[in-house]
């Protein structure tokens, strides 16, 4: 009876924990929980300040990791959900410092979120610094995705006119017939001396900033 | 299948498909066909089609034009990457990328192009049973593809700091060192080889020998996944699959293409699968899929007093290759600064601090001749993509340790001011040659490394004994008298250093083989 009782009471935590309380979410593949987890993560990861302004908030990781699954095959997008799953809940496992550590991982504190963060990337035990890099690797792609970040850096892409190669007359952009290719000989880049990138160059258009 | 008249064809009959144009089922039947166009395949198929023989290419990922190359990394690898990139072994785990685009690995590999050096060759034929495989035996291959390539040593103006103090840390200590050799026309110095080439100067096989190809008469399908390989007791007849949607993979039209000849270049992940999925083909020696080797990679990060503005320069411009004999190589490495950035340790305003530095850095890393660590590539139900695993053995940890500890040495004499070795078990920066005692002193564990895997071999080895290798010197399978493979899975064993130049050499010569035996 009393194991009976016990059973339920940790099925009824276990749904509330998992399914309750997480807000609306505006995303193709990232599921209520896993936006509140991925934004919850790039705010300890990422605060703001410092010598790159931009923090993991503004950055908007959510919905990087969205356009980031769209593009993923589906066992990429289960495993990634299940990271995230993971981190969400292994706080029941391995909690943050303080009475509440034991909560879901998006309802710490900022603090406690960067002490279980580091717990993970500095655990003695491979698979945790394992779970740890990945979701480090998947939130840095999508700050550095962030214009300002590339800016704040000196990093951004240069701005570069490709030539019309013969392979330009083959193929046309993906998904598209090659009766969209307008390019004939005549538009071949003339071979020619090729002068390398210069370090104050003009950078690409869409990192520049004009539009931001 | 229709095929629009328009520039996609050559006068000389050659053509590429792409998927908008599929409309229905393809049966054809050819000389050769040629399952995968990466620097193996796209060789075989541009020597064969000069030859006169009738040869169609088969990919089963698209063209990309520099419109579509995506800067941003992780999108990049979703897009060019099998399994969005994030494939890896199991065992000693470690990250293996292999690319599905029309040409392969050349459309996001840095062009690094090097001779597998004599005395590895000279071990390959001692130990496997070769003959015509020394280095004097493969000059003319190599020297036919550097001369169609371009291939040559990456010019200083094209360096860019990150690459120079790599060799002046390198004269320093009195190591030998190198501009890396290159299958490029003029290079910017853009450093985003890995996520595509927007210059167009680096020689990738969609540009280069595709494109030759055509113009020689073959034809080409992309979008089409090869899924079985059709055989009697003695030969094989067919290659089957089907035609497949970019990036979703979704299959659609049948087909079938009847060869007297099939070259399998799809790759030494992908070729032992397919063989297996086929009934186990060429299997008798029981080594299809076995002996995996990788060279694993580690690399530091440096950072330096002054900037080092790492944006601008040759994704790798500089090598040495001084300790090949003890096992490892060393070069300088340029990704995408997120990518860059993935291996900088802590989170936090301390994580942001150590970004902060990434203008003053510099990586350089090591690729590793672990011969004794094995792996095996083996089919899964309802998938071609493989499972993978792989162990680094305990005595092959040393040549990492030391590798990293050269490594350090060169940054601390090129002036860095520190170095962050990125692994386990060690501090995570040291700024001063003393403390990176610890690399060569400290007893570390294969799950201590941060290890990358971009370069295997060996799943369909070449071997003189028919009971001990699964094809000949010349790529021919031992039991199956009309297959060939091509890829770099025909290695005996890992060849020291970066792959490619050699997996083209040997594809020239098979080629050559093979035109003078259809
Ligand atoms: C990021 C990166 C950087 C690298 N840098 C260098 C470098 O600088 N220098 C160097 O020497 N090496 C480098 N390498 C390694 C090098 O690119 C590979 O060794 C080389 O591409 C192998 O050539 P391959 O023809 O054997 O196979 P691949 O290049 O892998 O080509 C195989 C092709 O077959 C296709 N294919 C697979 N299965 C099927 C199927 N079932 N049906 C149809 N098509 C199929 C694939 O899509 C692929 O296009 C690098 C690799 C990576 C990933
Ligand atoms: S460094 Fe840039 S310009 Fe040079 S080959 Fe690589 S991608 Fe092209």
């Amino acid at each position: 009876m009393i194991l009976g009782l016990l059973g339920v009471g940790a099925l009824g935590y276990a749904v509330i924990r998992v399914a309750f309380g997480y807000p609306e979410s505006r995303y193709q593949s990232l599921t209520r929980a896993d936006a509140a987890l991925v934004a919850s993560a790039a705010e300890a990861m990422y605060p703001a300040g410092g010598a790159i302004p931009s923090s993991g908030t503004d950055a908007d990781l959510p919905a990087y990791l969205d356009r980031f699954l769209v593009a993923s095959v589906a066992r990429i997008r289960i495993l990634v959900h299940l990271l995230l799953f993971l981190v969400e809940h292994a706080t029941l496992f391995f909690p943050a410092p303080g009475w509440n550590g034991r909560s879901r991982f998006s309802a710490l504190s900022a603090d406690q979120r960067v002490a279980v963060l580091d717990g993970w990337s500095e655990s003695s035990l491979f698979v945790r610094r394992l779970v740890f890099t990945t979701l480090r690797a998947l939130l840095t792609l999508g700050y550095f995705a962030h214009p300002p970040v590339l800016r704040a850096l000196k990093l951004a892409p240069f701005a570069i006119d490709s030539p019309v190669v013969e392979a330009d007359l083959l193929y046309p952009r993906i998904g598209e017939h090659p009766d969209s290719i307008r390019l004939t000989r005549a538009d071949l880049t003339p071979p020619g001396e090729v002068t390398p990138l210069r370090l104050d160059g003009p950078i690409r258009a869409d990192f520049s900033g004009s539009n931001e | 299948m229709s095929e629009a008249p328009t520039e996609t064809s050559s006068a000389a009959g050659g053509s590429v498909s792409v998927f908008a144009q599929y409309d229905r089922d393809i049966d054809e039947e050819v000389d050769v066909v040629v399952v995968g166009s990466g620097p193996a395949g796209a060789v075989v198929s541009k020597e064969l089609a000069e030859l006169g023989k009738s040869v169609l290419l088969i990919e089963e990922g698209p063209p990309f034009v520099p419109e579509e190359f995506e800067i941003d990394g992780g999108l990049s690898m979703a897009r060019t990457m099998r399994e969005g990139g994030l494939r890896a072994t199991s065992g000693t785990t470690m990250p293996t990328m292999q690319a599905i685009a029309l040409g392969g690995g050349s459309l996001v590999n840095s062009a690094i192009c090097n001779r597998t050096p004599d005395f590895v060759l000279e071990r390959w034929c001692a130990d496997y049973e070769l003959s015509r495989t020394t280095l004097p035996d493969l000059e003319p291959h190599y020297d036919a593809v550097g001369k169609f390539l371009g291939i040559s040593p990456t010019p200083e103006n094209v360096q860019g700091a990150r690459n120079l103090l790599f060799r002046d840390g390198c004269e320093a200590l009195g190591y030998t060192s190198e501009p890396i050799s290159r299958n490029v026309r003029g290079c910017r110095g853009s450093g985003e080889c890995f996520t595509g080439c927007r210059t167009r100067a680096k020689q990738s096989m969609d540009i280069s020998y595709v494109p030759a190809a055509i113009r020689a008469g073959a034809r080409v399908l992309t979008s089409v996944r090869i899924e079985e390989i059709v055989a009697d007791r003695r030969r094989v007849s067919a290659v089957v699959g089907r035609v497949v949607a970019p990036f979703t993979g979704k299959p659609s039209y049948q087909v079938r293409i009847r060869a007297k000849i099939v070259v399998l270049a799809a790759g030494c992940m992908a070729t032992p699968v397919l063989l297996q999925k086929s009934g186990n083909l060429a299997n008798r020696s029981g080594q299809v899929g076995e002996n995996l080797q990788f060279h694993p990679g580690v690399a530091i990060m440096g950072i330096f007093p002054d900037p080092v503005n790492p944006q601008f320069g040759a994704t790798q411009g500089y090598q040495s290759r001084q300790f090949l004999e003890d096992g490892f190589k060393l070069e300088t490495l340029w990704a995408p600064p997120a990518i860059t950035a993935v291996r900088l340790p802590g989170s936090g305003q301390a994580l942001k601090d150590r970004l902060a530095d990434i203008p003053y850095s510099a990586i350089w890393d090591a690729i590793a001749s672990c011969n004794r660590s094995l792996g095996r590539v083996k089919a899964k139900r309802g998938t071609l993509n493989p499972t993978l695993s792989w162990h680094l053995h305990p005595k092959d940890i040393p040549i990492l340790s030391q590798s990293l500890w050269v490594l350090a040495e060169i940054f601390f004499a090129a002036g860095a001011r520190t170095i962050i070795p990125g692994i386990h078990g060690v501090p995570p920066e040291m700024h001063t040659l003393g403390e990176a005692e610890v690399l060569r002193t400290r007893s570390l564990k294969a799950t201590d490394f941060v290890l990358g895997g971009n370069h295997a071999f060996c799943t369909t080895r070449m071997h003189g004994d028919p009971r001990r290798g699964v094809v000949n010197e010349m790529g021919r399978c031992h039991d199956l008298e009309n297959l060939f493979i091509a890829d770099t899975g025909i290695f005996p064993q890992c060849p020291s250093v970066n792959p490619m130049w050699t997996a083209m050499a040997l594809a020239h010569r098979e080629a050559h083989h093979i035109a003078e035996h259809l």
